[in-house]
């Protein structure tokens, strides 16, 4: 082979990639055309002489996960673990509950370990379309073209920026990689928690992300740190230009604070492309977690034609006493997202933390909530669910509080409300509330409307135009989880939001 | 899927048909949908817990269980139907001793104008083409086999028919008794009612017992009213403490027609209610008001489904639950406006007190919503006593179990407020307190 392996010196200046995916994308940077033509070159031939090495054959067995394995030079009990969750995904049926229209997926057909089918060469020939989402975005030019697959020097720079922080992280103790690293330079420690908190069997789309994740990132933050920035995975997802299947760890011991953010802004142009992650976090003693999204996968287009599969397991484990685990995403993207952010709230005092905004639009499907488990004493739980619907799309909250009998004093408030735009949209709450405990006090609020035509008007006379009345609305109507974000994310979120209504009005 | 399993339920239950000698047999249809009904039985079992519907009610023990088929003494058996009466309610009345019609027991001989009421076994004995709409009904959904088993042996019921106008001024009180008898016993009951165009009726649906039984009850209902048509539906369910008791209510709405429906649920040992309202005409208007007080390890299960398919429908829903000691209650509330169903209201409440570490409440309120022009609402609570309010009460004097009676009562009463007969509301309200622990 070929032109796709990078040399050594390329993986030094990549930070939380050292797998063979991301020489990929170091060539990728160094020489796209080349990569290109190479990628060319297998689209039009079909089959090339490289792909044992580089790419895995369409399909899924028990071969693959192995070369899987062994591409991304794992231990053996790695390679154990992947099998025993391959086996037990096997006899596991699809589920069919969630309220999601889809057309059966053939996962023999799926390459797991594969780049995507093309790759603009340059900025002249990506969709003017996503140029244009990008310009209202603020997205500076470096950043567009990353966004859109397409290399540029600037890459380097967030490469480079990337090595500095992870230098003040482990001054501060703080280890942050991918999760391909830290089963090579940390065993003992994904060896403790991988799969504590979402077993490799817990359901069928973890048991397939258990048995062939490609990569993902791993947190550790040890007793008592204070996680000195925020961490993010933005740039990483963009740079290996893939994550199909990630998988994500966050630890925080006794103390330990951090806050990480998870941005999903890199389209992809792939048809249906099945993105099934699992995170998983686990905080000890006092710990805090606070998980934040904003997801804008590829929608697929009006007509519902592409877009990406987004089925997650995201579960949060709330071991030690008086710790906490918030979560906040705001879903735009994705042809279907099926995804419920969790707390398992063991530790007494523990608290869970749900903040949601979800928005569908043409042909989009959500089915999107949150469980809460309240294990221990005097634990309690917030939600608060906003779901927005537009064009053709169906929105749902689908979430469980439930209060286990030891589970003294525990405490559950949920709102969650649904703003419906436009006749041929459908709007759901599905809220499920299963109280073993006398003590517990647990309260559900949902409501569902149109935008009135009191506020627009009021919003009209004054001179402001319908789409701006509208996403003005919409802004107030997800306040209460803009704010739970960071600032430059609630910024983003925003235009996010402006960009995926247009066309929605009128 | 795994085939089900032959439980002893469903054997007995077949065995049953085999033998079963039910009025029209002559009629073809009607044994064609008795047929089809019992083979869907028989193919699909009793649900598991996996399956949505029966999700919190767990049927695994009710499997193991023989029940005999009808009651062979029913028409013989001693029992006072003057100890259910109900203050202020003495206009025609149905009464049922385990599913078997007693006429020596009922007040149907002076009926007034444009209602037409009688047993199911009478009315197959004439025309039944009438019913032919309602009885060939055939229950696909997975969840529906105690309406399946139903539908294959109901052999009685009530028919019941309001003439279009017609304003029956005296509520009709519909009474099935439990008795004990030597076996468990498996009774079926079916009604077809149908309110005229502008009609309006009051109707009591009441089950009680005669003594201590463990039997198993169902009853499918189909209601239809047209359009402009008003019901007012008291459901008083205080069962034997050890018996089974299946309901399953479809009510239909056409264009500005009004359903009220109150549901007191008290007895029975498990207990399942099944309620369909498709508010299928526009203008259309239905109340739901429903409380169930629990204790011993009595299990409750209300899966209440409303469909806003209609414009200008609107629908509110108020619900009580109390769990005490041992027992379950379970609520779903399920709303749906379909597509075009622009100006619809509806509104849910649920709200439960769990009284013991024992007892457990699982509900499920559930919107789905396809039209824009809507108010949709729903909230659940699951909560406590508020310890000040009995600080109060204590602090007056009022004993601690006495204090919890009063209040727990408080935080049903407001359920019947709206109940126009006022005998029939003090009853309720009676009936409700006799229930709660050491009142």
């Amino acid at each position: 082979m070929t032109p796709v392996t990078a040399p050594d010196d390329m993986n030094t200046t990549m930070t939380t990639e050292t797998t063979d995916r991301s020489d990929l994308s170091a060539t990728t940077l160094r020489d796209n055309a080349e990569v290109a033509a190479a990628l060319g070159r297998r689209y039009e031939a079909g089959f090339v002489t490289d792909i044992e090495t580089d790419y895995l054959p369409a399909g899924l067995s028990e071969d693959i996960v192995r070369q899987l394995s062994a591409l991304k030079k794992e231990p053996e009990w790695m390679t154990e673990w992947r099998l025993k969750a391959y086996r037990h995904w096997l006899t596991m049926p699809t589920p069919d509950w969630a309220k999601l229209k889809l057309a059966p997926i053939d996962y023999q057909s799926i390459s797991y370990y594969a780049a995507p089918k093309s790759g603009p060469k340059s900025l002249d020939e990506v969709d003017p379309k996503l140029l244009e989402t990008y310009d209202k975005l603020g997205v500076p030019l470096h950043e567009r073209a990353k966004l859109a697959g397409v290399a540029v020097d600037a890459v380097f720079d967030s490469v480079s920026v990337g090595t500095t922080f992870r230098k003040e992280l482990a001054e501060a103790g703080v280890i942050f990689c991918s999760m391909s690293e830290a089963i090579r330079e940390h065993p003992e420690l994904v060896q403790k928690y991988l799969g504590s908190v979402v077993p490799t069997g817990d359901n069928f789309f973890a048991a397939l992300n258990s048995a062939v994740f490609s990569d993902g990132s791993f947190v550790f933050v040890p007793k008592g740190v204070r996680c000195p920035m925020e961490l993010s995975t933005y740039f990483r997802i963009n740079a290996i230009n893939t994550g199909q299947f990630e998988r994500t760890l966050i630890v925080c011991e006794d103390d330990a604070y951090v806050s990480y953010l998870e941005g999903c802004t890199a389209p992809m142009r792939d048809e249906n492309q099945l993105h099934a992650a699992v995170v998983e976090l686990v905080a000890l003693e006092r710990a805090q977690i606070k998980y934040s999204t904003v997801q804008n996968w590829y929608p697929g287009d009006e007509n519902g034609v592409g877009g990406i599969y987004n089925f997650v397991t995201k579960r949060g484990d709330c071991r030690g006493n008086d710790s906490k685990i918030s979560w906040t995403q705001v879903e735009t993207g994705s042809a279907i997202t099926w995804k419920y952010p969790s707390c398992v709230l063991r530790g007494d005092r523990s608290v869970g933390e749900f903040y949601s905004v979800a928005l569908t639009h043409h042909r989009q499907q959500a089915d999107t909530g949150t469980k809460m488990i309240h294990i221990g004493k005097g634990t309690k739980s917030k939600i608060v669910s906003k779901g927005i619907s537009a064009g053709r799309s169906n929105n749902s909250y689908r979430g469980l509080v439930k209060v286990e009998k030891g589970a003294e004093g525990a405490r559950n408030y949920t709102q969650c409300d649904s703003l419906l735009i436009g006749k041929k949209c459908g709007a759901h709450t599905f809220p499920y509330m299963e109280v073993k405990n006398p003590t517990a006090i647990v309260e559900h609020e949902a409501t569902t409307s149109k935008i009135s035509d009191d506020q627009l008007f009021y919003c009209r006379s004054r001179g402001i135009g319908e789409e701006d009345a509208v996403s003005m609305i919409v802004d107030g109507f997800c306040k209460q989880v803009f704010r739970e974000l960071p600032m430059e994310f609630a910024v983003e979120a925003k235009k996010l939001l402006e960009v995926s209504l247009e066309g929605a009005v009128g | 899927m795994s085939e089900p399993q032959r439980t002893p339920f469903v054997d007995s239950q077949l065995e049953a048909a085999a033998q079963a000698r039910l009025p029209g047999s002559s009629i073809g249809w009607l044994q064609a949908a008795r047929r089809e009904n019992l083979d869907a039985f028989a193919a699909s079992g009793l649900p598991d817990t996996r399956m949505e519907a029966w999700k919190y009610t767990a049927l695994r023990a009710l499997g193991q269980r023989h029940f005999a088929s009808g009651d062979e003494q029913a028409a013989s058996r001693a029992v006072d139907a003057s100890a259910f009466a109900l203050p202020g309610i003495d206009g025609p009345a149905l009464v049922f001793v385990n599913g078997v019609f007693r006429a020596d027991l009922s007040r149907i001989d002076a009926l007034p104008a444009g209602l037409d009421l009688q047993p199911l076994s009478q009315a197959l004995q004439g025309d039944a083409e009438p019913l032919r709409f309602a009885l060939s009904r055939h229950y696909r959904e997975g969840g529906d086999v105690f309406a399946r088993l139903n539908a294959a042996l109901a052999g009685d019921g009530v028919v019941l028919r309001v003439a279009a106008g017609a304003k029956i001024a005296q509520p009709v009180h519909l009474l099935f008794i439990g008795a004990p008898g030597e076996v468990d016993l498996a009774w079926h009951v079916r009604h077809v009612i149908e309110l005229g165009e502008d009609a309006e009726l009051s109707l009591i649906e009441h089950h009680a017992s005669s003594g201590d039984q463990q039997h198993l009850g169902t009853q499918v209902a189909d209601i239809v009213l047209r359009k402009g048509a008003r019901l007012r539906q008291v459901t008083l369910q205080d069962a034997a403490t050890g018996s089974t008791l299946v309901r399953h209510d479809s009510v239909q709405l056409d264009a500005q027609a009004q359903a009220s429906l109150y549901v007191l649920e008290l007895g029975g040992a498990l207990v399942r209610h099944d309620l369909h309202a498709n508010l299928a005409g526009d203008r259309s208007r239905l109340e739901t008001r429903g409380v169930f007080v629990l204790g011993g390890r009595q299990h409750v299960d209300t899966q209440m489904a409303i469909r806003h398919q209609a414009l200008n429908t609107s629908s509110e829903s108020v619900w009580r639950g109390v769990a005490d000691q041992r027992s379950r209650g379970v609520f779903r509330g399920a709303i749906v406006v379909a597509e075009g169903a622009d100006g619809s209201d509806a509104s849910l409440s649920s709200k439960n007190l769990l009284l013991s570490g024992q007892a457990e409440i699982d509900t499920k309120p559930e919107l789905e919503i396809y039209a824009d022009e809507v108010k949709a609402s729903h909230g659940a609570t699951v909560g406590q006593l508020d310890e000040r309010s009995l600080f109060y009460l204590r602090s007056r004097g009022i004993p601690l179990a006495e204090a919890r009676s009063m209040l727990t009562a408080a935080f049903c009463r407001a359920v019947f407020e709206p109940l126009p007969e006022e005998g029939l509301r003090e009853h309720l309200y009676h009936q409700l307190m006799a229930h709660l622990p050491s009142a």
